[in-house]
């Protein structure tokens, strides 16, 4: 039987548990347990993966209860992938953040921040892979929790004010999501998803206002959680003022949790057949389109970089619920496959933009004449990224907005493709300025040749591991392509 | 405080509400309560102590170097009483075919494991009331 | 329609609440109002979602020895308890939040915390 998705949730539980109580004199001896956990759970998530493309998808019951009064976990190849990415993402970025770190906060709340980090993993991972509504209900509340506590670990004015605001909404949010869980439960007495599935044939008969009501309280819940357009307000705030490596693991991988539960509850608990009955297709497609281009308009008028990458992730999160209105597999599977690529692409924009703050503290983007030659390997690996983002070939941004369009004229509705277009005009119009200003302004008296800047080893190597990624990825798309393609083919759409 | 009233009527009830606290917890399985009232009763049995003699005796009666142990091994024992089941069945949190000794109904010593891991979210709950009341009301309160 | 209203007191008096907590944290500037906000809406689903298991002449869901059979779903029970710890939690962290905001700031109000933050800014 498949045992590794709980030696992994296990492993995440028992090393947050672990790091308060061991005393360790030197900070060498906390960084060696920290990496040696998180390469330990990258071995874990491959075995699984592995595994689940042997043997099949499972379920795994808690204590052996079945299913119609127990807990249960489903492992599909979906959620095996989803989980993979995850725990290599954040693999790089802790990484990066043992370096980085010392810069935002005081040493003797290191322990706390990564205490926090391996509880908000254990929250995705049993996010990603639960059969049960209380159960994701649960792993919600606690990734609100520490993904808000690692915002306000930085102890400024603006920090605790973005984490209080952040939690605010996402506790509105939750609690929706409660009420639709409730109201759901009221009618059909299951909790479990595929129970709730079998019996959602009678329950759109007997009792259509219920459903339709449960719907949209958890849709509303799940937009506010996950930045839907007129839902965002707490992004830009929160994003920009956390430290670097908090943003980057938020806007990488916790927004994206939120889009895979929408996919989960749409094919799982609901069906398509009803989504696309009461029309809530359209209504998220039009918000996408909406938010796509309403976030670059934001974006473009912004001085502070990591408040401009924070809109930036508002436009992006458009363009995948676009996808995930199509309910098609090629959507379906062009939204994973974007959602990988966005979360390499904002990991890498937030590392160098952390970068250049860790060496410069410039973070006004009218100071960056000439940053190329000061720093140019963190330029060039923000270049890359930027590019990517407007679709420049050659790098995966391209690819995902080359799925994205085929999937749009497939599932029928090529008017949708226009959006793609201005949305890449507008974030064309506010990255160039950027490349252009740090490569081909600099001032020729002062600063003549480029010298490879002195970084820290880490921060070097983990943007340099994500430069390599995106541009292999942008040649070679069919390394994450086919997996996630027959992934998708098992859900059956 | 300054109280003598109070100080003296709080050192005479300390001990009833500890031993009705820990009536709570154990009693999770057969009567109203469990691991979380049980905890809450306790903490806040203690926050009353700290309160009234304030932070420094409390301090001295239950420092946070013993408090953190508290913490961290009630979480540790959840997952190892969880990981019992895994190695003798093939399923996380298994009771009966776990093999712990499930008793006769209606006693104190039935139901397998629920009675142990109550008995440790009561703990772990009572000691996070504990750290947070001690944070909230001094903020340099640093611990080592 | 008195009986209706009366059979069905629970929804209306959830969604009521529900409605009341909404509305305190969108409009009142004070923070604390808004974490009381929040309060009263948890309220209200928690309510909502124990009211569903009550079944018509039935005793609360415990096992005694005297054999009577006709019991309360115990299931809302059991998970609005994991959801009041949640709401606990999230309650405790908001207030100290505002504790130390009051530190930085001396003022509880949010518009001013947020002119004082967007003319730091610019």
């Amino acid at each position: 039987m498949n045992q590794y998705p709980i030696m992994m949730m296990v492993l995440m539980l028992a090393s947050a548990a672990l790091i308060p109580i061991v005393n360790v004199k030197f900070k060498q001896h906390l960084h060696a347990f920290i990496m040696i956990v998180m390469s330990a759970l990258v071995l874990l998530g491959i075995f699984n993966v592995k595994h689940v493309i042997a043997f099949g998808e499972s379920y795994i019951n808690f204590g052996g209860y079945r299913a119609s009064i127990g807990i249960e976990f489903y492992i599909s190849q979906l959620s095996s992938l989803f989980v993979l990415f995850v725990i290599v993402l954040s693999w790089i970025i802790i990484l990066y953040s043992l370096k980085d770190m010392d810069h935002h906060i005081a040493n003797s709340k290191l322990k706390s921040y990564y205490t926090l980090v391996f509880l908000m993993l254990f929250a995705l991972i049993g996010l990603s892979f639960t059969f049960d509504m209380f159960n994701m209900y649960v792993f919600m509340e606690i990734l609100s929790l520490t993904s808000a506590a690692i915002i306000s670990i930085k102890d400024k004015r603006e920090n605790i004010l973005a984490s209080f605001r952040y939690l605010l909404l996402n506790t509105i949010g939750s609690l929706s999501i409660l009420f639709g869980i409730a109201l759901l439960y009221m009618v059909s007495g299951h909790l479990n998803m595929g129970e709730l599935y079998r019996s959602m044939s009678t329950l759109i008969e007997l009792y259509p206002m219920n459903l339709l009501l449960a719907i949209g309280f958890m849709f509303m819940g799940l937009a506010i959680k996950s930045a839907m357009f007129p839902m965002h307000v707490w992004l830009p705030d929160a994003h920009s003022t956390a430290p670097s490596p908090s943003s980057a693991l938020l806007s990488g991988i916790v927004v994206k949790v939120y889009i895979f539960t929408v996919i989960k509850l749409m094919v799982y608990v609901f069906g398509v057949d009803v989504i696309r009955t009461l029309q809530i297709d359209v209504a998220i497609s039009i918000l996408a389109v909406v938010g796509m281009i309403m976030g670059s308009i934001f974006a473009i008028g912004q001085k502070d970089i990591k408040r401009m990458l924070a809109y930036s992730s508002v436009a992006q999160i458009g363009y995948m619920f676009l996808g995930l209105s199509l309910l098609t597999s090629a959507g379906i599977a062009a939204v994973m496959f974007h959602i990988i690529t966005h979360g390499i692409i904002k990991s890498a924009l937030f590392l160098s933009a952390g970068s250049i703050i860790y060496k410069t503290d410039i973070r006004d983007l009218r100071q960056f004449n000439g940053m190329g030659y000061t720093m140019p390997l963190t330029m060039a690996v923000f270049s890359v990224a930027a590019l990517g983002l407007i679709g420049i070939p050659g790098i995966n941004g391209f690819m995902s907005k080359v799925y994205l369009s085929l999937a749009i004229v497939d599932g029928g509705q090529p008017l949708l493709l226009g959006a793609i277009l201005v949305s890449s005009y507008l974030n064309a119009v506010y990255y160039l300025p950027i490349i252009i200003n740090s490569f081909l302004r600099n001032d020729p008296v002062s600063q003549p040749n480029m010298i490879a800047e002195k970084l820290p080893n880490v921060m070097i190597a983990s943007m340099l591991v994500l430069l390599l990624a995106m541009i292999v990825t942008g040649f070679y798309p069919q390394l994450f392509m086919r997996s996630i393609e027959s992934a998708v083919a098992f859900l059956g759409l | 405080m300054n109280d003598l009233i109070v100080k003296v009527i709080t050192k005479m009830l300390f001990p009833f509400i500890m031993v009705y606290g820990f009536y709570v917890m154990l009693h999770g399985h057969l009567s109203p309560g469990g691991g979380f009232s049980g905890g809450a009763i306790i903490g806040g049995g203690f926050v009353l102590f700290t309160l009234v003699f304030g932070l420094a005796k409390a301090e001295a009666l239950l420092p946070h170097r013993y408090l953190k142990y508290v913490e961290s091994g009630g979480l540790l024992f959840y997952m190892g009483i969880g990981l019992f089941g895994l190695f003798t069945t093939g399923y996380f949190l298994s009771n009966q075919s776990a093999g712990f000794y499930m008793g006769e109904a209606f006693t104190l010593f039935s139901s397998g494991m629920i009675l142990y891991i109550t008995f440790a979210i009561g703990l772990k709950v009572a000691s996070t009331m504990i750290t947070l009341f001690r944070y909230i009301i001094d903020e340099e309160y640093d611990h080592d | 329609m008195i009986e209706s209203i009366l059979e069905h007191i629970n929804y209306i008096g959830a969604m009521a609440l529900f409605i009341i907590g909404l509305y305190t944290v969108l409009t009142h500037n004070n923070l604390l109002k808004r974490v009381i906000g929040i309060n009263i809406m948890e309220t209200a689903v928690f309510l909502f979602f124990v009211s569903i298991g009550y079944v018509e002449g039935a005793r609360a869901p415990i096992v005694l020895e005297n054999g009577e059979t006709l019991f309360v779903n115990p299931i809302p029970s059991a998970l609005i308890l994991t959801g009041i710890v949640v709401a606990v939690s999230i309650t405790a962290y908001s207030l100290s939040l505002i504790v130390k905001l009051y530190q930085h700031h001396q003022t509880l109000d949010m518009s001013e915390i947020m002119a004082a933050q967007s003319e730091d800014r610019s």
